[in-house]
């Protein structure tokens, strides 16, 4: 059957029988919004604060002595501060992003912004990931240097090999965390976008 | 924000063929909802309201909204709080409706877009501007969707 006929089929539809007062349909607009983004953007600050309030469960004052012992004070101060300006960059530019979106666009160049969005996290998770990566360097360094006379070599080898292990397991679990996120929220979207523009390749 | 009112049919059609339960019907209604709301002050009436209304409706259910819809595949019309009860309706439209729903659903998101607004007999250039790629672009990709559709109504 020609589809012609479907369509005069869809255009002599009826309307919708349960039609929305105008009361409720202002009621539903004063209702929080779900939409993808504003996850993103949630997962976004969460990751922010989580990553950030560390410093209030850990026993900051204990480590910082450590990290004195093994001359590492001033590292940790400028490394700290410095991280912490580069967050609240992100946290800014995260929120941007946010307010940038809105449905009156295209749609593609919705989903280009709202893929855009989640890059921007990603970086972030980026960044943090070889902060923590760069930090830990440092640290084994600076151990190993303060250590070098009392340790056996086979001793100074195993810490090394241990510590790097524990690293690597640590960064991998952080990411998979991450593409299982972003990959359950963003995977449609992702598709979506592909098919829009896989033409204008061609 | 009167105009919704009158032409909230426009957006219950967008649920009806992006979602397949009453639930997930109205979770989208209330997402474009307050989409139109929040978007509202940038309405510059240059297009009809309804135009305006297709573009947030359609962007809110292919790129905004969350929950999954391929949990059910396919569904019974009725099943989604659609009934024809007009007396004077033709049987005949009404299965094809029914069936028309039904293939539409089966189809991916932006061809559901795309046949969504052949239906509703939008230009091509509406369509084009609608989804941000270029008219030679949207009617290549719509041969391609009615050439699914057709294939998914007459197997």
């Amino acid at each position: 059957m020609d589809l012609s006929h479907y369509k005069k089929a869809w255009e002599n539809q009826p309307e919708e029988k349960n039609k929305i007062s105008d009361i409720e349909i202002y009621k539903m607009t004063q209702s929080k919004s779900i939409s993808i983004v504003k996850w993103i953007f949630i997962i976004g600050i969460l990751e922010f604060i989580v990553l950030n309030s560390v410093a209030f469960f850990v026993d900051l004052d204990a480590a910082h002595e450590e990290y004195s012992k093994i001359g590492l004070k001033n590292f940790i101060i400028y490394s700290e501060i410095i991280a912490h300006i580069i967050a609240a960059i992100f946290v800014i530019i995260f929120y941007l992003n946010y307010r940038s979106i809105n449905t009156v666009e295209s749609t593609k160049n919705l989903m280009s912004k709202i893929l855009k969005t989640r890059k921007t996290v990603k970086l972030y998770v980026l960044f943090n990931l070889v902060y923590m990566f760069f930090f830990m360097i440092v640290v084994i360094i600076s151990v190993v240097q303060t250590n070098l006379e009392s340790l056996t070599s086979k001793q100074m080898i195993l810490f090394v090999i241990g510590f790097a292990i524990f690293c690597l397991i640590v960064l991998v679990l952080v990411w998979l965390f991450y593409q299982l996120l972003y990959g359950i929220l963003l995977r449609k979207l992702n598709k979506n976008y592909k098919s829009l523009s896989e033409l204008e390749v061609k | 924000m009167n105009d919704f009112g009158k032409n909230q049919n426009i957006v219950h059609k967008v649920c009806r063929i992006y979602t397949t339960n009453q639930d997930q019907h109205n979770d989208l209604f209330q997402e474009i909802a307050i989409q139109l709301w929040k978007n509202y002050s940038k309405f510059r009436g240059d297009s009809k309201f309804s135009t305006w209304m297709y573009r947030v409706a359609l962007n809110t259910a292919i790129s905004l909204y969350r929950k999954s819809t391929r949990t059910v595949k396919t569904q019974d019309f009725s099943d989604v709080g659609f009934k024809i009860e007009s007396v004077d309706y033709d049987d005949t439209q009404d299965q094809q409706l029914k069936a028309l729903y039904n293939a539409i659903r089966n189809l991916n998101d932006i061809d559901k877009a795309l046949v969504f607004l052949y239906l509703e007999d939008k230009p091509y250039r509406e369509i084009a501007e609608t989804l941000g790629i270029s008219e030679v672009n949207a009617r290549v990709k719509m041969n391609r969707a009615k050439d699914k559709l057709k294939k998914i109504l007459n197997p």
